[in-house]
């Protein structure tokens, strides 16, 4: 099939359109010369050194390597007390007309077995503790960042799953915990954020204490949230090396971020 | 108007509509037999990690971390020797006081301690440590004893909420038997202490603090240890010597001296106990400071005219000049995690302020916006800059110069001195954790250490005047 090429011989007649083009060029390198050099007298030889560098004052330092600060609270001694938050007995609801079936009652649910399975275990539900085991607590505030102290009642508690680390070291899971906390910086998460769902990040500790094989295992479904997150264990250098009475060659760790501005 | 057309040719495009498929299952059994091999190779190698047992841990931001409640209990001897006494005295208080400054710690006070304090595993009643009074979450123990010429110290961490498996250390050192080693037994195991609850973050007991010091008549530099004592002189000059900065590996140390030609650099020997060669530069040459890996000093210098922030091996030759705006530019810092950096104090735009710029002299920013800013001294995370400060600098402006900490990147500030008095030379602690600066609040200038976050603010120094101190690396 003959490729049917109608091409006409005739010039284009190009002037209009050069001239447009020769024009608006033109008009484009004056606006240049304009905004460029004639109009900012100001801005000479200080380009990129200039300008203060919006140094701005807050009362917030954060990745200092010591524990969230002194607990602030009238008595500086420690005494009994279970502190500021106190807990509240549960109220016993009794119906005055049931009788306890003897049998059924006894039955107990037998205890989770997490570690052996082959599926994930479900991350735990937040568990709000009044315990404030050593003497008087409150809301831990001070010149340090309000991460880990926004809303939390002071008193550490641990959900140490699986295996028996957690059990067996478990100051060794309060150091993760804190490293992790001091290294999270809450103002990379965007400003607008004022609460998000929890992000859950997993991570590896080897022998030596390096976190690696850094993951979001369940998203908070704000990206700088994440983000964030996934930068406080990568910026960890180390959490210390792992107990030498552990047999293990790693340990897993999953970690969960709440955020609240 | 006219265009050029071209007229396109339709071509038509057939697709196959019933493709023949490329493999047909049921004519070759061994392809699906390996098939089925695959997946299953597949299947085992994923599933298998998980069915092993692992070890895992759960927790999370918004628990609330305290600080660790650790009990130093006395050491007890372990022999008759009489010369046990004073040792343990020494030990002890040194240990506790290491490991209060260590700042991690919410110490036990001793009056809550048990009247019976354990020398040994066996003797360790956990009930009596873990619940009030003392309520302690963590507890190191021991004994000492003198034999002979020397001396044998065991220490425990346990952990007294865990009866099962409280063991967290179990060391032991030996020396001769001598206050200073005792002294040094006690920084070792506050130190190991420190490294396993700190988060692998090495203690500072066993580091040391350069300063300058005129007691002996003219300005000489000195040496102490981190708590402020075992005070010794190191230079013998017999001329002023300003801003020592020992190096890296703790075997040189840098300081500028003014000898017959002017301030020049001196390169001082800690092995040796002697200044050793060290080209003369020319002009003033100030503020020496060292890379992180040793390999290179920065100074200031004005051998070209106007002082300039210049860079040279760390035998002095390579001099390559960094800085060349006007102004003077002093007092350079290398960041200290990367090397790749260096913050200085320039007086370019009229008050000195403080710049980062690389370590090859661009990309010069300012990181200050007001005041007059001095010493920066840079974190060893490579966070933060501690910095002399006096934000509203003028005629009849109240207050003076404080220390500032400052996060580089969001340049975020928090001022950590307040009680008047000058401040100025801060500089960081090994472990990034401590500062410890001049100050003269009580009258003369002294070296005072405190937190990184403003608190335990104590000073180190009494005699004569002290100034300019520099915490060594390790």
């Amino acid at each position: 099939m003959a490729a049917d090429t109608d091409i006409f011989l005739e010039h284009g007649n190009l002037g209009r359109p050069l001239a447009m083009s020769v024009g608006l060029h033109l008009a484009l390198a004056g606006i240049i010369v304009l905004f460029g050099v004639i109009l900012p007298a100001r801005r000479g030889a200080m380009w990129g050194a200039g300008g203060g560098g919006d140094a701005i004052g807050v009362s917030l330092v954060s990745t200092i390597p010591l524990p969230a600060s002194s607990i602030q609270t009238q008595n500086v001694v420690a005494n009994e007390s279970k502190g500021l938050s106190q807990s509240q007995p549960q109220e016993k609801h009794e119906e005055p007309d049931a009788i306890p079936i003897p049998d059924k009652a006894t039955k107990t649910k037998p205890k989770p077995v997490t570690s052996a399975s082959k599926a994930k275990p479900k991350p735990e539900p937040e568990e709000e503790t009044n315990e404030v085991p050593f003497g008087q607590g409150g809301p831990v505030s001070g010149p340090y960042g309000t991460f880990s102290a926004a809303g939390a009642k002071g008193g550490f508690g641990f959900q140490g799953g699986g295996g028996d680390f957690g059990s067996a070291y478990a100051w060794y899971v309060r150091v993760v915990q804190q490293k992790v906390s001091e290294n999270w910086l809450k103002y990379e998460v965007d400003p607008s954020i004022h609460q998000a769902n929890r992000v859950y990040v997993v991570f590896d500790i080897n022998r030596s204490g390096q976190p690696t094989n850094v993951q979001i295992e369940q998203s908070s479904g704000v990206p700088s949230l994440d983000q964030s997150a996934v930068r406080a264990i990568q910026r960890i250098d180390t959490f210390g090396p792992l107990p030498p009475q552990y047999a293990g060659n790693k340990v897993t760790v999953e970690f969960w971020f709440d955020y609240k501005r | 108007m006219h265009y050029g057309h071209l007229k396109m040719e339709k071509y038509r495009i057939t697709i196959n509509s019933s493709p023949q498929p490329l493999l047909r299952m049921d004519d070759h059994p061994r392809i699906r037999f390996s098939l089925a091999l695959l997946i299953l190779v597949l299947v085992v190698t994923f599933l298998a990690p998980r069915s092993f047992a692992q070890d895992w841990i759960r927790t999370g931001t918004g628990l609330g971390v305290e600080k660790i409640r650790l009990a130093a209990a006395d050491f007890q001897p372990s022999t008759q020797d009489p010369k046990n006494t004073d040792l343990l005295k020494i030990f002890n208080d040194t240990l506790s006081n290491d490991l209060d400054n260590a700042g991690i710690f919410d110490m036990v006070s001793k009056s809550f301690h048990p009247t019976q304090v354990p020398g040994n595993p066996s003797q360790v009643r956990f009930e009596a440590w873990n619940g009030p009074p003392p309520n302690a979450a963590m507890l190191a123990f021991g004994d000492l004893g003198v034999t002979g010429n020397n001396v044998l110290v065991h220490g425990w961490l346990y952990d007294v909420k865990n009866v099962g498996s409280p063991q967290v250390l179990g060391k032991q050192y030996t020396d001769v038997a001598t206050t200073d080693a005792a002294r040094l037994i006690a920084h070792k195991f506050a130190d190991e202490i420190i490294f396993r609850l700190g988060g692998g973050v090495p203690g500072i007991a066993e580091s040391k603090i350069f300063f300058v010091s005129d007691r002996t008549g003219h300005k000489e530099i000195w040496a102490m240890d981190y708590d402020g004592s075992n005070q010794h002189q190191v230079t013998h000059l017999g001329t002023i010597s300003l801003s020592p900065r020992i190096s890296p590996d703790g075997t040189r140390l840098t300081l500028s001296s003014l000898t017959k030609t002017g301030w020049e650099l001196v390169m001082f020997s800690l092995d040796l106990n002697r200044a050793v060669s060290f080209p003369r530069m020319g002009g003033t040459n100030l503020s020496p400071a060292w890379s992180p890996d040793g390999t290179r000093i920065a100074f200031s210098s004005s051998r070209a005219g106007e002082s300039n922030i210049y860079s040279a091996d760390q035998s002095g030759s390579n001099l390559h000049r960094l800085t060349s705006d006007r102004g003077p530019d002093v007092g350079p810092t290398f960041n200290r995690k990367t090397g790749a950096q260096i913050a200085f104090v320039s007086g370019r735009t009229g008050l000195p302020q403080i710049y980062t710029m690389e370590a090859d002299g661009t990309n010069a920013q300012r990181v200050t916006d007001q005041g007059y800013a001095v010493s920066p001294n840079w974190s060893p995370n490579g966070q933060f800059l501690a910095l002399s400060w006096f934000r509203k600098y003028g005629p009849g402006a109240p207050g003076a110069n404080d220390i500032y900490i400052m996060d580089i990147a969001s340049k975020q500030w928090v001022q950590m001195t307040h009680d008047g008095g000058r401040n100025d030379f801060p500089c960081w602690s090994p472990d990034g954790r401590h500062i410890v600066f001049q100050s003269s609040r009580s009258g003369t200038e002294q070296i005072w250490t405190m937190l990184a976050d403003g608190t335990k603010v104590q000073q180190l120094t009494f005699s004569g005047r002290n100034s300019q101190p520099n915490w060594s690396w390790k």
